[in-house]
């Protein structure tokens, strides 16, 4: 297994560097800082933008493959993912962005894939009940409604809250309030600060989650195995849980892979609209100041949670598909 | 709906429902462990009620095995699956089922659980699918045991486990019990689940067409596992076929099924010898015999079984049957005592005509033995159409990701060679793995790249560099393919699907509905249903527009690739006779590839059998057949079962161990060496030869084999096999007798 995860980072390993090395050629070339630095006022010479860029390694006289070498030297060497145009250190902001969004997604994340799970075998099992039709009926509205709006629901939902108690119990932006005490009020402090995007990202989320296992277990459900397991003496019940579930979960850990990624880099919306300067703003705001260190580190960035979403899906699927393990 | 709808017409013996339910119950034999009373089952369905069970009423003996024969859709799996009930919940079932005495119908899921595992027990059709992949066979078979002794401890459950594995013949059970069911093969699977439904020594086993998806060298396995089952339990057993071959050795009594409704029953012997109901007679006219070397056309039975929507007003084959009178369309016949014997029971108004010297053939009008122009030009006179030479394919096996090691090679061919002539039929036997398929394929491949030489009407691979070649290639040879259904577009008419390989060969619009039209006619379809899709046809149907879309541009040479395997045993006659009358009437040239050995013999002039990859055995098919030397060809034949009751239960078998094992482990010397028979009684110094030396297709040795001739035990001397001791002993495991006292001596 040690040796098969190894493998497969090593491959992974590859593939980041390609798309990495793929995407600072494009930022490069595209991503032009020194026009943005003549809107300054008083208009800076040509010489002075030049200089200050080349400061900060950002030098737009070299050609792209030269920036390319001195980049990818500055981080074999001392792991320097370069500066933004500001001056300000990439290395340092992307340790901060990638704290903000795994706080705000890995709770919604656990939460989207139990739910959503949980909900699509009950659902199943209940096939055309009123339980199920409701169930799937949300599932499917999740799917239409874009996520802003749903984020914005959540957030009125939350202010009518407060406003009916009278009392500010939910914040509905921004990641803590600042200057709390360490201690049981800061604890409450966060607890509060978390509320409102885990929820509107969760209820937004476990729909693909709970439309997909459903529709897994119901093909698995008249399975010949499943036969087989009723003609042992268990009821159809009993023979759906012990043995059409299990084989329905293979496809939906497979879907892993590639849910948690766009959800980690996607995240644009979320961390806008909640005020948790996350990666995903970051990636979209490295784009308009023309930075095109930061934006090729955010595209590394999504490449890594990508491969550690594919291990972890192999690791899943290995888990609970004995056909797939390696001898 | 009226319980009304499914009375039988008034008559002498007809009662009602209820009354029949009643008399049922009181003169049902009361050792009787499995007693089903006019059993009715009714699924609804988008276009209506269909009926799928139309009364349907048997004992079954202890110990005892009754065979139910019938054609897809005639309500066999349907019955079993009612009296196990695991029928959806939307399935209507009426009538009576009892186990040993107490009534099974009616009862909820709950219920019925304390029953099937144990009481009652079942094996079904395709074993690949019918195990949860995600547990280990050890887990499914305790599972077994668990539901019902909760209080058995583990390490007996797991004795217990091994002990069953061992009785259904898979070596080293113990380890086996971690394995998962994708490491077995097919026949194996069906071992575990023969495991499985015998675990706690259930009174009654059904088994659902259980060696329907297997090789014959591996059903063979399967049923002698499973009567060794039934000696072991002392089940009964209900075994489900659509087979004629599979029941007679092993059945005591048959029960054949059509449109729902039992129409014949009674002992074995009296089903084979004496049948009084003409589908029977049909079904047992239309297989081929592998057993029989002289030629007769097969019957063919015309037409499709009814749709169960619509509730027969006569008797449901009627508009098949070719004795039928206005008396058969006036109600539906009952099952009344026929022939004499006792419990022998047919449903026709005419069973007491039918017996004894009543010409099968002559009822269903068969046709004539077709003769071609070529039958009576000597073989080396006619033409070559196809020729191999030393014909190879290897894969090789890879390992790594981005840098591919070879660490082995898979021989799916290796040198073959071998030609067709003129007006003769060529087939390809062996189990599945042997090669049979890719030897096709290498053919349809044609490029000159390929390792070995094919010529195709004179034209050679080596020469096909051009486009022109290869298509100059096609219209000497086309192919019809295995599933007539999935090798038809379906948005295509079938005047398209004619029509495009016409095209291709550039003829103009109105020679193309000249040459479509003449080909309808020349398969037995009707002219006008050219502007149908293929989903309006029947399966048989399909296969016969296949045909014709092979034969639209005049091939010389057709290739058939199991050309009937998917079809119902009555259809498939119809099928086989119109090849055989093709073959006459066009001079055609095939090559087919078959599992089914009565059928390859029925069509075939000479055969090739294929293990591994190799030719094994090669000659004239009544040579070939009646006196197979080499061990292979002996088990493979010895593995058909033949539709003759007294002949199965008292022919010699020889039982092969194991599956065709994969190419990477073929031994160095003969591939066969680690399943032959004769191998394993050879003394250790003969067994050295086989294991280094490779045995060379030779000629049977001219002496002996001119002595054979002249003595007229022979027709031809056209016979090749590899094997260095092919007179040698049997090793005494591997054979199987059952010598059982006749069971209905008359």
């Amino acid at each position: 297994m040690l040796r098969y995860l190894a493998k497969r980072g090593i491959t992974y390993v590859f593939m980041i560097f390609l798309t990495t090395s793929a995407g600072y050629f494009l930022a490069v070339t595209s991503l032009k800082p020194a026009l943005l630095e003549q809107e300054r006022i008083p208009r800076p010479t040509p010489e002075q933008v030049a200089n200050s860029m080349r400061l900060k390694g950002l030098d737009p006289d070299l050609s792209p493959w030269e920036r390319y070498v001195e980049w990818l030297t500055g981080i074999v060497t001392r792991w320097d993912w370069g500066r933004s145009p500001n001056g300000a250190f990439v290395n340092a902001e992307f340790g901060d962005r990638v704290w903000i969004s795994t706080r705000l997604f890995l709770a919604s994340i656990i939460l989207t894939l139990v739910i959503g799970v949980a909900l699509g075998v009950y659902s199943a099992a209940r096939q055309y009940k009123f339980q199920d039709r409701v169930i799937t009926s949300y599932s499917y509205l999740a799917y239409i409604v874009p996520a802003p709006i749903a984020y914005f629901l959540v957030q009125l939902g939350a202010i009518n809250i407060n406003e009916t108690v009278g009392e500010r119990i939910f914040f509905v932006t921004g990641i803590s309030t600042p200057g709390m005490e360490p201690g049981w009020g800061q604890f409450l402090d966060m607890v509060a600060h978390y509320a409102v995007p885990t929820v509107a990202i969760t209820l937004v989320g476990w729909g693909s989650y709970q439309i997909a296992q459903r529709q897994y277990l119901l093909d698995n459900v008249n399975a010949d195995f499943v036969r087989t397991a009723r003609a042992k003496g268990l009821t159809r019940n009993q023979a759906i849980s012990r043995h059409a579930l299990r084989v329905s979960f293979i496809p939906v850990a497979q879907s892993i892979a590639f849910t948690i990624p766009a959800i980690f880099a996607g995240g644009f919306f979320a961390e806008k609209i909640f005020a948790w300067p996350g990666v995903g703003s970051w990636s979209i705001d490295a784009i308009s100041l023309q930075d095109v260190n930061a934006a090729t580190a955010t595209l590394a960035y999504g490449s890594v949670i990508f491969a550690l979403g594919a291990i972890l899906a192999d690791f899943a699927t290995t888990l609970v598909d004995p056909r797939v393990r390696v001898q | 709906m009226s319980s009304e709808t499914y009375l039988e017409p008034a008559g002498p013996t007809s009662h009602s429902a209820a009354e029949r339910l009643q008399v049922a119950g009181l003169y049902s034999p009361s050792d009787a462990v499995l007693s089903v009373r006019d059993l009715h089952v009714r699924f609804n369905s988008e276009n209506g009620v269909v009926h799928a069970v139309r009364g349907v009423d048997f004992d079954l003996m202890p110990g005892k095995t009754l065979g139910i024969v019938g054609e897809s859709g005639s309500g066999k799996s349907v019955t079993s699956l009612a009296i196990m009930g695991l029928l959806p919940p939307t399935a209507e079932i009426a009538g009576s089922v009892r186990l040993m005495g107490r009534e099974l119908l009616g009862l909820n899921d709950k219920a019925m659980c304390a029953y099937r595992g144990n009481d009652i027990a079942m094996v079904f059709q395709d074993p690949l699918s019918s195990l949860t992949p995600v547990f280990t066979v050890g887990a499914q078979i305790t599972e077994a045991l668990t539901i019902h002794n909760p209080t058995m401890s583990k390490q007996a459950k797991e004795a217990r486990a091994v002990e069953l594995l061992a009785m259904v013949g898979i070596p080293s059970p113990k380890d086996r019990l971690k394995a998962f069911p994708h490491e077995f093969s097919g026949g194996m699977r069906q071992r575990v689940m023969i495991a499985i439904a015998i675990a706690n020594n259930p009174r009654v086993l059904i088994a659902d067409e259980p060696t329907t998806a297997l090789d014959v060298t591996i059903q063979a396995q399967v049923l002698e596992v499973l009567q060794a089952a039934q000696e072991e339990t002392g089940a009964a057993v209900v075994m489900i076929t659509h087979d004629l071959g599979v029941v007679a050795g092993i059945a005591d009594d048959i029960m054949v099924m059509y449109a729902g409704k039992p129409v014949e029953t009674g002992q074995v012997d009296d089903i084979y010898y004496d049948p009084r109901m003409p589908y029977t007679m049909g079904l047992l006219g239309a297989v081929p015999r592998v057993d029989v070397a002289e030629k007769t056309s097969l019957v063919p039975i015309d037409g499709i079984p009814p749709n169960l929507i619509y509730t027969p007003t006569g008797c449901s084959f009627a508009p098949r049957c070719p004795l039928v009178s206005d008396a058969c369309r006036a109600g539906e016949p009952e099952l009344l005592p026929a022939g004499g014997k006792a419990g022998h029971k047919a449903a026709c108004i005419k069973s007491d005509a039918l017996g004894g010297d009543a010409d099968v053939l002559e009822i269903f009008s068969a046709p004539p033995v077709p003769l071609s122009r070529f039958d009576a030009i000597p073989r080396g006179e006619r033409a070559t159409v196809l020729e191999l030479k030393d014909v190879r394919k290897h894969f090789p096996l890879t390992k790594g990701a981005l840098l591919k090691r070879r660490i082995g090679t898979v021989k799916a061919v290796d040198g073959l060679s071998f030609d067709i002539r003129e007006g003769e039929c060529f087939s390809i036997v062996g189990e599945s793995g042997s090669g049979k398929t890719t030897t096709l394929l290498e053919i349809m491949e044609f490029h000159k790249d390929q390792d070995g030489e094919v010529v195709i009407g004179g034209l050679s691979n080596k020469e096909a560099t051009t486009g022109k070649v290869r298509s100059a290639m096609r219209r000497e040879l086309q192919m019809v393919f295995q599933d007539p259904t999935g090798a038809l577009d379906p948005r295509f008419t079938v005047y398209e699907v004619l029509a495009e390989p016409l095209q291709n060969a550039g003829l103009g619009n109105r020679a193309i509905k000249k040459r479509i039209m003449e080909l309808m006619k020349l398969v037995g379809l009707q002219p006008d249903h050219v502007n149908r899709f293929p989903n309006q046809f029947s399966g048989g149907q399909r296969q016969r527009v296949g045909i014709a879309r092979a034969l639209a541009v005049n091939p010389k040479l057709v290739v058939l690739d199991e050309p009937v395997s998917a079809l119902d045993v009555s259809v498939q006659a119809g099928v086989i006779n119109l090849l055989d009358q093709l073959r006459a009437e066009l001079g055609l040239s095939y090559l087919m590839v078959a599992h089914d050995l009565s059928v390859v013999r029925h069509i075939s002039n000479r055969v090739a059998v294929m293990y591994l990859g190799k030719i094994v055995e090669i000659g004239e098919v009544d040579r070939v057949f009646d006196n197979p030397r080499h061990p292979y060809t002996r088990a493979l034949l010895s593995a058909i079962p033949v539709p003759d009751p007294q002949l199965e239960r008292t022919r010699e078998r020889i039982i092969l161990k194991g599956d065709l094992p994969s190419p990477l482990d073929a031994p160095k010397g003969c591939n066969f060496a680690t399943r032959c028979p004769v191998f394993e009684a050879l003394p250790a110094a003969k067994q050295e030869k086989c294991l280094t030396l490779e045995p060379p297709l030779e000629f049977v040795p001219a002496s002996s084999a001119a002595q054979a001739l002249e003595a007229g035990r022979l027709p031809s001397l056209d016979q090749q096999f590899a094997c260095f001791f092919p007179d040698g002993e049997l090793d005494e495991d591997m054979l199987v007798v059952h010598e059982t006292a006749e069971p209905h001596a008359p």
